[in-house]
């Protein structure tokens, strides 16, 4: 059955190289240094691994007792752990750059995690809560109708993937803008579907509005710093 | 047991040795408390010692509502129609017919929404 979820993270790598790849052929790549592709799949191979470990620690599972279990990815991978590990392990290892690195891989980003939604078609994962919409689809043997939630994340964190890309390729909004959108995007994103995710205890729904707002900040602080400079 | 119970039931086999099963254990604590009185959680302990599996209850199921069964001998799980292999969750309707049986670690996802199909299926 991990294999299922591997399908869903070739989705996600497929998603975030075809971006880097289009974005590379306008201009994303001018404006830093480092190789995002390879910072952005350290850090979200290390964010999953920090969340796995948060999550054991949260279930009441000793890691330093049970170290095998961290393989056991299907068991649980806290959000909030694996994404403040990701972005901890990002800014790290673009330290020098971290702002114009943290552009370059926006719109990848949000693209990678487009293609890890749509990675419910082969985790056979993508059905939510019940609904009666006519797009709402059964499980087999089933009469619930229910949303295809897997399906509306991927649609939503493509468009926005694809928003950021065309945005930054035709019409530079300055450092910061990029990647704060993103954030805001991602946080908006994941609040809009969580609703819709079957869940045991409701999910982070805190850790994506703190999103939404930290990058609406950060675009807010970004712009008016360019503004600022550009008066000057 | 199962044709006699009146609420869905989620039956879940574990072992004390089994390491998938202790990574799941606490998601099935999580369901049991959080749908206490919707569903029937019962967990159903296979080729284990009595030592073994009294310590695992203890430290990973603790507060949860599952009643927990013994088989010494692993076969009740193949005459319910499913295997030798753990973890296994069944899935059953009031009155004992089987939904749904998910093979190895499940994840909170699928827990939650089988969960769903039988509260308001």
């Amino acid at each position: 059955m991990e294999f299922t979820l591997l399908a869903a993270a070739a989705f996600a790598l497929t998603g975030l190289y075809a971006m880097l790849w289009w974005e590379a052929r306008h201009g994303n790549a001018s404006r830093c240094s480092g190789n995002l592709f390879e910072v952005a799949i350290t850090s979200a191979a290390l964010g999953i691994f920090i969340g796995r470990l948060v999550a054991m620690i949260l279930d009441g599972v000793n890691p330093v007792t049970h170290p095998a279990d961290v393989l056991l990815v299907r068991a649980g991978v806290s959000t909030v752990g694996a994404t403040l590990g990701a972005i901890a392990v990002f800014a790290w290892l673009s330290r020098r750059e971290l702002v114009p690195m943290a552009d370059g891989v926006a719109a990848a980003a949000l693209a990678g995690l487009a293609g890890w939604h749509a990675g419910c078609i082969a985790r056979d994962a993508c059905l939510g809560t019940a609904s009666d919409l006519p797009w709402a689809v059964a499980q087999e043997g089933s009469a619930i109708t229910r949303h295809q939630v897997g399906l509306y994340a991927a649609l939503l964190f493509g468009v926005a993937a694809v928003v950021i890309a065309v945005w930054k390729a035709y019409r530079w909004p300055g450092f910061g803008v990029p990647a704060s959108a993103a954030i805001a995007a991602a946080g908006m994103i994941r609040l809009l579907t969580q609703a819709m995710q079957p869940s045991l205890d409701g999910g982070p729904v805190w850790f994506y509005a703190l999103g939404v707002v930290v990058g609406v900040l950060g675009v807010v602080w970004f712009a008016r710093a360019r503004r600022i400079e550009r008066q000057n | 047991m199962l044709s006699e119970s009146a609420d869905p039931v989620v039956l879940s086999v574990w072992a004390s040795w089994c390491v998938p099963c202790r990574s799941e254990a606490p998601l099935l604590s999580k369901a049991s408390r959080r749908y206490d009185g919707e569903v029937r959680m019962v967990g159903l302990n296979v080729r284990d010692s009595p030592s073994g599996a009294a310590a695992f209850i203890s430290e990973f199921f603790p507060g949860a509502t599952i009643e927990h069964l013994a088989d010494s001998g692993g076969t009740i799980p193949i005459e319910l129609g499913g295997s030798r292999g753990v973890p296994l969750t069944f899935f059953y309707d009031p009155g004992g017919e089987l939904r749904f049986l998910h093979y190895g670690v499940i994840d909170e996802r699928t827990l939650a929404l089988q969960i769903d199909e039988l509260v308001n299926g």
